[in-house]
């Protein structure tokens, strides 16, 4: 077992090559140390083939590999994650989400990679949590009140309409509860 | 020196030989990928935080009203029970890494194990004996909807459960079927299959785990493709590639028999005598006679041998268990001789020791 050179303590999995002034330096870090290290590339030798490295190749590491046509400075880091601080760049190399907010930071991105991993499948057709069915149908749910509501104030119903703003406004305090975190707290 | 007691206890509910053609798939194994909203997965994480994850899952099962789960922080278990729980499958190597914040919850029977802070915040597998894919997702979808009863989910309509590898996203369904493919790999044809099951979106592996070598014959068949199809629909793919490979390894053994049946059964109780009498028994050469006496029971050749004392022995002799039975650290060549004397307990032979004390 290689141990990670950055913490000394966790199993390396991850190797990077660094290039500074011409010398190349070789780091074998773990994901964790990875995912924190700033400013490196993959070396594209690396055996056997990981996923930070199918990610690297296919999006990423076109660019490290050819370094007479283009710097390593050159390669945009892309977006970064508010959440846990990660650049697009970042995770094409350790080829791993640091957070769930990644996923819409690198939302456009998504699909060229999924198709890749997924035999060309880029969306969810799968099991859907009941809470978040629950979540969709409030949605859609004040969504329609709102049109309503909209109604009734082009017809100068205006008590109908204050109705339907009571109706919409517990609608939304449910929805804050769903998403806050499972079905529990009922506010109705 | 008996180790029936020690067995007892050791021996996880799925190495019990029973099941659906359980004399080709060993065992079917179910994991799903789930993650908390508002934490950041395991690899960016930080302690206060894996701590708050650890608690909130917890909880949550341990309050389903579902009794016998047992709760172990890996930085409280000691290192030996740590590599007997990596040996029965029940944790990941990296989970028992202290520095991981890891946990794992177990029931009674072993049959759920629920990692905490591995790769994803939570990781529900359920492993059952034989061929029982239908039967092991169920059982784990369960313990996934008294969960998400009770915790928020990342979960995203279009990309649905959201998991730290993207191979991963989507169902973060894993199915796997564990499979004794002798006769195919006497007969090289596992070298062209192989190829095969790739191009439909399986992968092949080792029994124990990415990058194993197929020790003793066993291959572990899994899926790959995780978004873009419903959980009904992986599995039914993994269920028929399994049953084609279940197909061609019964066609197989009968040609051998047809053909080549003296040397076969030169072969299997050539087998069956190393693992009687060896004083030696390597790690490598234990998993290839194992693999040999189990062709020979299922073939009706070798008929003295229970499958389950087999069975047993092939999660027995590994390091972990060895040290764990010999309660001290052995090096290499002390565990091939206990390997070799425990075999020899175990299937019975100590008439031939005494043979041997009296010489």
């Amino acid at each position: 077992m290689m141990v990670c050179d950055n913490c000394k303590e966790r199993q390396a999995s991850v190797i990077f090559t660094q290039e500074n002034e011409g010398v190349t330096t070789e780091r074998h870090l773990c994901e964790k140390c990875a995912f924190q290290s700033q400013m490196f590339h993959l070396d594209p030798s690396q055996e056997p083939l990981s996923i930070q490295q199918f990610l690297s190749h296919w999006f990423g590491g076109v660019e490290s590999m050819q370094p007479f046509q283009q710097t390593q400075e050159g390669i945009p880091d892309g977006p970064t994650c508010p959440d846990c601080g990660l650049t697009f760049k970042k995770f094409l190399d350790i080829g791993k989400f640091g957070c769930p907010t990644c996923y819409s930071t690198f939302k456009e991105r998504l699909p060229r990679i999924f198709s890749k991993l997924h035999n060309g499948h880029t969306t969810h057709v799968g099991k859907i949590p009941v809470s978040f069915n629950e979540l969709f149908a409030v949605k859609k749910k004040i969504e329609e009140i709102r049109a309503q509501m909209q109604q009734a104030i082009d017809a100068e119903r205006f008590e109908d309409a204050a109705l339907l703003r009571d109706e919409a406004k517990a609608l939304k305090q449910r929805l804050a509860a769903c998403q806050d975190g499972g079905g529990d707290n009922d506010v109705n | 020196m008996s180790i029936d007691k020690f067995m007892k206890g050791s021996v996880a509910g799925w190495m019990k030989s029973s099941g659906e053609h359980a004399d080709i798939v060993m065992s079917t194994r179910i994991r799903l990928a789930r993650n908390l909203r508002g934490h950041l997965f395991p690899i960016a994480s930080n302690p206060e935080d894996a701590k708050k994850v650890d608690e909130s899952v917890t909880n949550a099962l341990l309050n389903s009203g579902e009794k016998g789960y047992e709760y172990m922080r890996m930085s409280e278990v000691p290192l030996l029970d740590r590599q007997i729980l990596v040996e029965k499958h029940l944790v990941s190597p990296q989970l028992t890494d202290p520095k991981r914040n890891g946990a794992v919850i177990l029931s009674a029977d072993e049959t759920i194990s629920l990692m905490i802070n591995e790769e994803d915040h939570i990781r529900i597998q359920c492993i059952y004996p034989g061929f029982q894919l239908e039967n092991a997702y169920e059982h784990a979808d369960s313990v996934d909807n008294e969960l998400e009863d009770r915790l928020p989910y990342a979960f995203d309509e279009e990309f649905g459960y959201l998991t730290s590898c993207p191979s991963n996203t989507g169902t973060g369904l894993r199915a796997s079927v564990m499979m004794h493919l002798p006769a195919l790999t006497i007969t090289k044809q596992i070298d062209r299959i192989i190829p095969a099951i790739t191009r439909l979106g399986m992968v092949v592996r080792g029994s124990y785990g990415e990058g194993s070598e197929a020790l003793g014959n066993i291959y572990q068949i899994s899926n790959q493709t995780t978004l873009g199809k419903a959980e009904k629909e992986i599995l039914a793919d993994l269920k028929n590639v399994a049953l084609r490979l279940i197909a061609h390894e019964r066609r197989s053994r009968e040609v051998l028999l047809s053909k080549s049946r003296v040397a076969l059964e030169n072969k299997l109780f050539r087998s069956l005598g190393i693992i009687k009498y060896a004083r030696l028994l390597p790690t490598g050469e234990a998993a290839r006679c194992l693999s040999d006496v189990r062709l020979g029971i299922d073939l009706d050749i070798i008929k003295d041998i229970d499958m389950s004392i087999l069975n047993e022995l092939m999660i027995f002799m590994q390091p972990g268990y060895l040290q764990h039975y010999a309660k001290t650290d052995l090096t290499a060549e002390e565990r091939d001789i206990f390997r070799a004397d425990l075999f020899r307990e175990r299937l019975r032979v100590k008439h031939v020791e005494k043979e041997d004390t009296e010489e």
